[in-house]
Formats: C-alpha cells, sequence, structure tokens
C-alpha cells in the first residue's frame, strides 16, 4: 500500500487492520493510483531536468560561440584601423586622427605638423636580403618612430616603406595666433627640427640584419597645418611631395613642403606631357661623339647621344629628361627612335664613302627589360641594311648587374645577332670579375670619373689595374672623358685602346660629324701609342 | 481477409484514441530505415530514450511498453497525404549494438518525435473517449455492433484493470450494443473524421454499426 495512504488511513481511521477487509481492493485502487502519481511526477522532473541540462549546454555553446564572434569582430576592427605587420595605425585610423587634429587645431587655434618618411633604397634591401628581412626592419623602423613621439602624437604606417607622423603642437605656452608670420624663426617649427633631426638620426641607427649591421637612412617631407594645407588629404600629398623632394636633394634628410615644390611637380608634369608628343613631332635628334683609336689617331666609332630639341627650351640635355622618361616609360619608344637612327645614319655614312664607323648607343633598364628588343634590333639592322658588327650596345654595369643570370642570356643572344657589345661607367658600380668573364662582351668604358683624376690621385693604379684585366679578358678598353693630352698620354702609356673626349671633340651633330670625317681629323702623332708598343692583346 | 457491408439503411461509426501522456520536447527524426529509428537531434536515439526513462531503463526492452513515442510526420514532404496528427508508435525491441530501436510503423527522417507515458486512468478515458467519437454518425441512435479492436500493449500496460477499458465502451454505446474485437499488433483508421486510414499503435480503436 502506498505510504501516503497508510498515513491518512491511520489519521483518520487509526490501524488500517481494524478495517472492514472488503475495502481492501478500494485500497488497492487508491495505492496504485498514487504510485502512478509518483512516477507521472518523477518522469516530469526527469524530463524537465534534461531539457535544462540540454538549455545549459546549448547556452555554453552560445557563449562560446558568443565570444569567439566577439573576438573576431574586434580583430577586425583592429585591423580595420591597424597595421598587421607593424601594429601601427593604418591610413584609415591616420584619417580619422588627422580630422580630429584639425578639429582640435581649430578650437585651440594650434599648429600641427604631418610628416611622411620613407626608408631610402627599401626597394634594393626587399630584393637583395628578401621580404622577411625588409619587414623585420619595416617592424624595427616603426619602434623607433614610437619612441620619438610623444603619447598624443600619431605614428601610421602608409604600406610599403612609408610612414606618417603627425605632431600636434603642445607647448604650454598659450595658443599661438594664426595666420602669423612664418618663418624658419617660428617656434612650433625650431621644435620640429629637433624632432626631424632626431627621426633621422634614430631611424637610422645601425641594425643588425639576418647578421649583417646595416644603416638604413631615410627621407622626410613635412606640412604644417593650417597654412599647406586645410584639409587631412591635402597635407599628406603635400608632405609627400617634399618627401620626394628630399629624396631628390640626395636622401636622408628632410624637407617642409613649400609651394616652390608643387611648381616644380607641375612643371615635372608638364614636361612628361610634352615629352609624350615629342616623339612624334620628331623633336629628338642624335648627337654623335668621335671614339679614336690610340694606334692610329683615326675615328673608328662614334657614340650617338640624345638631345631633345624643345620648340621653345632649345636643346635638353638628357639629365633634364632621360629620368623622367625612365620613369614614365617613355625611354622605350625614345630608345627605339635612337637605335633606329643611330644605325640609318651609320649606313649614310658609308654610302657616303666616310668609311666604316662603329656605331655605339645607350640601352636603358626597361628597354634592356623589353622581351622584343633582340627582335627589335635585328629588324632595324635589316631594314637599314646594316653589318651588325658596326653597331655596338653599351649597357651599364648596374644594368647587367641587377639580374645576372638574365642579363647574361639578354647579352648572349644580342651577340648572336653579331653585335659588339661594352660595359659602360666601368668600375662605378658592384662589378664582379666572376661575371664579367661570362658576360660576351668586347669592349669595357672606363668611367670619366677615373680619368678625370688620373693624375693626381690613386685613380692612376685603378685605371692601370681596369686595362690590364680587361687584356687578359680579352676585351678592349676605351677612356671616356678625356680632356686633356696629359691624360692622353697617361691613357697611351698604359696601354689604353681607344679614347673619346673633348679632348678631340665633343658630341656634334650629324653634320659637323660628317665634315670631320671628310677632313680626316686624327690625333697628333705624339699622342699615339709607339709602333713598338703593341697591344698587351 | 475483408468484409463490404453496402445499403442505404446502415450506418458505420469509428473512432481511434490512445490516451497517452506526452511530455518532454519534439525531437527531429536525423537518421531512421523504415520502421528502425537510430539518431534524434543527431544523437542516438537509444541513449536519449534510456536518459529519459531513469530507473525504467533497466526494464528495457519490457518496460518500453509503458512509454512508447508519438510521431509527428515532418512539414514538409508530402503533407497533403500524412496526418496532421500524432500518430503512436511502440516500441517492439532495441539493439544495444547499434544503438537503435525498432518500432511498430515506421518512423521517417524529418519527422518529429516526443516521449510519451502510460497513465492507467487516462488510457481508459481514451477507449471512452473513442467509444464517444464512434457513436457520433449514429445520430443520438444507439449502435447495433460496436467492434472493439485494442492494442495488446495496452493490455500488458493495464493488465488487472484492463477490464476496465471495456466496461468505459459499454457505457457510451449502451447495454444493447453487442461488442466484440480482439487485442492487435496494430490498428488501422482514420485519426478523425474524412481523413485518411493510417496504421496505429497503442490505441483503442472502435467501429461502430447501426442497421435501420
Amino acid at each position: 500500500m502506498h505510504r501516503l495512504l497508510v498515513r491518512q488511513i491511520r489519521r483518520l481511521f487509526g490501524d488500517v487492520e481494524t478495517l472492514p477487509a472488503r475495502l481492501n481492493p478500494l485500497f488497492d485502487a487508491i495505492s496504485e493510483s498514487y504510485n502512478q502519481a509518483d512516477t507521472d511526477r518523477a518522469m516530469i522532473e526527469r524530463s524537465l531536468d534534461i531539457a535544462s541540462q540540454e538549455m545549459l549546454e546549448q547556452n555554453r555553446k552560445l557563449v562560446s560561440e558568443l565570444n569567439a564572434r566577439e573576438a573576431a569582430e574586434s580583430q577586425i576592427q583592429w585591423l580595420a584601423n591597424y597595421d598587421g605587420l607593424t601594429g601601427l595605425a593604418n591610413r584609415n585610423l591616420l584619417s580619422d586622427r588627422l580630422g580630429q587634429a584639425i578639429a582640435g587645431a581649430q578650437r585651440q587655434t594650434r599648429k600641427f605638423a604631418v610628416l611622411i618618411l620613407g626608408l631610402d633604397h627599401f626597394k634594393l634591401i626587399n630584393e637583395s636580403l628578401g621580404y622577411a628581412i625588409g619587414n623585420e626592419l619595416l617592424k624595427i623602423t616603426s619602434e623607433r618612430l614610437g619612441s620619438c613621439v610623444r603619447g598624443n602624437d600619431t605614428v601610421a604606417r602608409l604600406g610599403g616603406d612609408e610612414f606618417a607622423l603627425i605632431f600636434l603642437d603642445s607647448r604650454d605656452n598659450g595658443p599661438v595666433s594664426y595666420p602669423t608670420s612664418i618663418g624658419a624663426d617660428d617656434e612650433f617649427e625650431g621644435h620640429l627640427v629637433e624632432i626631424l633631426q632626431r627621426l633621422l638620426k634614430t631611424v637610422s641607427g645601425p641594425v643588425i640584419l639576418s647578421d649583417k649591421e646595416l644603416q638604413v637612412t631615410c627621407s622626410i617631407g613635412l606640412a604644417l597645418y593650417p597654412q599647406d594645407g586645410a584639409e587631412g588629404e591635402n597635407l599628406l600629398k603635400n608632405a609627400d611631395s617634399a618627401m620626394n623632394s628630399a629624396k631628390q636633394l640626395g636622401k636622408n634628410t628632410f624637407q617642409f613642403y613649400t609651394s616652390d615644390i608643387s611648381a616644380r611637380i607641375e612643371a615635372r608634369l608638364e614636361m612628361q606631357g610634352q615629352l609624350r608628343v615629342a616623339i612624334e613631332r620628331n623633336e629628338f635628334v642624335l648627337h654623335y661623339q668621335p671614339q679614336l683609336d690610340l694606334c692610329t689617331g683615326y675615328i673608328i666609332g662614334v657614340e650617338a647621344l640624345v638631345r631633345w630639341n624643345h620648340p621653345k627650351l632649345g636643346m635638353v640635355p638628357p639629365i633634364l629628361f632621360i629620368g623622367l622618361a625612365e620613369e614614365t616609360g617613355l625611354i622605350v619608344p625614345i630608345g627605339a627612335w635612337v637605335i633606329r637612327t643611330a644605325c640609318e645614319q651609320c649606313k649614310a655614312w658609308q654610302r657616303d664613302g666616310f668609311g666604316k664607323l662603329r656605331m655605339a648607343v645607350n640601352l636603358s633598364v626597361r628597354q634592356f627589360a623589353q622581351p622584343d628588343l633582340v627582335d627589335y634590333i635585328a629588324s632595324v639592322l635589316k631594314e637599314t641594311d646594316l653589318e651588325p658588327q658596326w653597331l655596338e650596345v653599351e649597357l651599364t654595369e648596374s644594368l647587367v648587374m641587377n639580374n645576372v643570370e638574365q642579363s647574361i642570356e639578354i647579352l648572349q643572344r644580342l651577340k648572336q645577332l653579331g653585335l659588339q657589345m661594352s660595359i659602360d661607367d666601368f668600375g662605378t658600380g658592384y662589378s664582379s670579375l666572376a661575371y664579367l668573364k661570362r658576360f660576351p662582351i668586347d669592349l669595357l668604358k672606363i668611367d670619366q670619373s677615373f680619368v678625370r683624376d688620373i693624375l693626381s690621385s690613386d685613380d692612376a693604379a685603378i685605371v692601370k689595374a681596369i686595362i690590364s684585366m680587361a687584356h687578359s679578358l680579352g676585351l678592349m678598353v676605351i677612356a671616356e672623358g678625356v680632356e686633356t693630352e696629359a691624360q692622353c698620354e697617361f691613357l697611351q702609356q698604359n696601354m689604353c685602346d681607344e679614347i673619346q673626349g673633348y679632348l678631340f671633340s665633343k658630341p656634334i651633330d650629324a653634320k659637323e660629324m660628317a665634315e670631320i670625317l671628310r677632313i680626316g681629323k686624327r690625333l697628333p702623332t705624339k699622342l699615339l701609342r709607339s709602333g713598338e708598343k703593341k697591344r698587351t692583346l | 481477409m475483408a468484409i463490404g457491408l453496402y445499403g442505404k439503411h446502415i450506418s458505420v461509426g469509428y473512432g481511434s484514441l490512445g490516451g497517452w501522456d506526452s511530455f518532454g520536447p519534439e525531437r527531429e527524426i536525423t537518421r531512421s530505415d523504415g520502421n528502425v529509428l537510430f539518431d534524434l537531434d543527431g544523437k542516438p536515439a537509444l541513449d536519449l530514450y534510456r536518459h529519459y526513462l531513469g530507473e525504467h531503463a533497466a526494464g528495457l526492452p519490457a518496460t518500453g511498453l509503458l512509454f512508447p513515442l508519438s510521431l509527428r510526420y515532418s512539414d514538409r514532404e508530402d503533407s497533403a497525404q500524412k496526418p496532421a496528427g500524432g500518430v503512436v508508435r511502440t516500441i517492439l525491441g532495441i539493439d544495444e549494438a547499434a544503438k537503435s530501436m525498432t518500432f511498430a510503423g515506421d518512423m521517417p527522417r524529418g519527422g518529429y518525435v516526443r516521449l510519451m507515458k502510460a497513465n492507467f486512468d487516462r488510457l481508459i478515458d481514451g477507449a471512452s473517449d473513442a467509444a464517444r467519437i464512434s457513436v457520433e454518425p449514429l445520430q443520438g441512435q444507439t449502435a447495433q455492433l460496436a467492434l472493439l479492436i485494442s492494442c495488446v500493449g495496452r493490455k500488458l500496460v493495464l493488465n488487472q484493470r484492463v477490464e476496465e477499458e471495456v466496461e468505459s465502451v459499454r457505457e457510451v454505446v449502451g447495454a444493447k450494443a453487442v461488442l466484440t474485437g480482439f487485442y492487435s499488433y496494430g490498428e488501422i483508421s482514420p485519426h478523425k473524421k474524412g481523413a485518411a486510414c493510417e496504421l496505429h499503435n497503442q490505441t483503442m480503436t472502435i467501429t461502430t454499426f447501426r442497421e435501420n
């Protein structure tokens, strides 16, 4: 009998045994009903228990999912505002901070400065030591930058090797009113110069990367609010112009933005546009500088040099436009024009009976990288009917050393055409003698910087060594920039094969060149190598 | 065997009810094969079932009779043919190795099940309700014959009280009706008036006849 029923009966009727036996089936039925209720309750309780456990479990999962999601969201938030490599602010956050700086500066009529800092020759480091080392350098630089600023200044990475900094004017001597006369004596600017010098010094401190001690300098451009721009983007752009100007000034320095910079940039852009149409308008001309055989004194070749005959500026020297042409890629069509014109001229002199001269043309980096370079030269030779041995291709040392294996392949293909090949500016770059042996070249050109001081410094030893080394490798040697008889005498005594320079002639146009050839102008005999002294070759 | 009765003087009524209590949440059948159930909500069905049964689990598979499952077909597939209401499914056996349970009817994937428990009084009330539904078409006139088909499972659950089931039907159909019938392994009847016939477990299913 169910214990609850037993208790109830006891309370109401006393001992169960005293009740009539015929009531027993009723008690059984009630007892069973009580049991049933117990079972029901137990089942439902267990069911609720299971349900709540499952809900707790689900809740735990949801909480952990929520945590993961919040972490991911904050990571996204972080990535949206910070640079993943260095942990510095990124362009996005920088733009916010610039907005805040402008608002703050307006409230308090204060100034602030925007700096853009770029590492010098970073590309070279990346290419020679690898991206991992480059990234390491960027991290170190970002730490160094952080050590140069105060807490409320901003350091950001714009990408690549470029960083931006915002310096607030937080001097305590009250707000400065502006516009004031802005000069170098302005106190804030004086303070900035100190910071800039500290930045240059700190960033370029020695750093050990991949077991090498390096010193990497930087160039900084700076724009001031409000005089150099009223908006963030404008300030950044002007600071960037100033940085480029600092780089052009030889790097490892800083430049304040001036409207002069933007004038120069505009001038550059204008020249770029003019350069573009110069090819169509046929404004380029070639000048030729004779190359003389030190044994015979006769002209044996010429170097073709491009000039831009600008309708307003007159004859523009290459130094003013070749760099721009390289940057814009216009060097490729200009270079192609040079090759064709030089070949035509060389053939024309042959037809006019001036003998067979070697025509040297310079190849630029971009031209050298053109996949159709060899085909182009072959087609020009065919069209102009010039025998290939009269065309000489001059390559600078740094160009071929840039990617040695690829250079060797291109040089060999050029050599197969039957061209002559020379290395220009020899001695100025990182020449590797091991590679020099593998280049299929005919001629070494001693850079004019060695020739200039040949009599007054230890350059003499270098020139002697270059000549002797070239001869032992079976190469001819030409010295460029020969201006005096004394230089020429030194060279002929030391078995140099050819010379080129103002001593004999500056670069001249085709008409003047034809005249020199016609009269058979040559070096005076006293400057020639004497008969018994044969080439060491 | 089939018996057909026809004629304009004959009235037939039917009713089918279990009287089981559902409890706990609905769970989806995520793996099954015919009448063998493997997984509920992606977990082994037998484990879950044992968990609910607690101490009653020790008596499996016999105690399974006291705790059948209600089955609601998926809303997704051919809902026109499948009944909207639930049916009861009796456990015939369990497989410890496969963690599966075998039922006296199909357990389609995508369907929903709930646990049920027996309450003697409700089972008896269920029989009486089935009887009430079965006499409705007779429009107040008493049935002359009532065919009572009850699940053998109910007999096992109700045990000594199984007679009460018949008595509760008798109270509804009246003393004049002839009662006949048997215990079955499954009942076939529409769940409600006008619906399609389906297979039930654990119900009292009654068909009433009257000839005017």
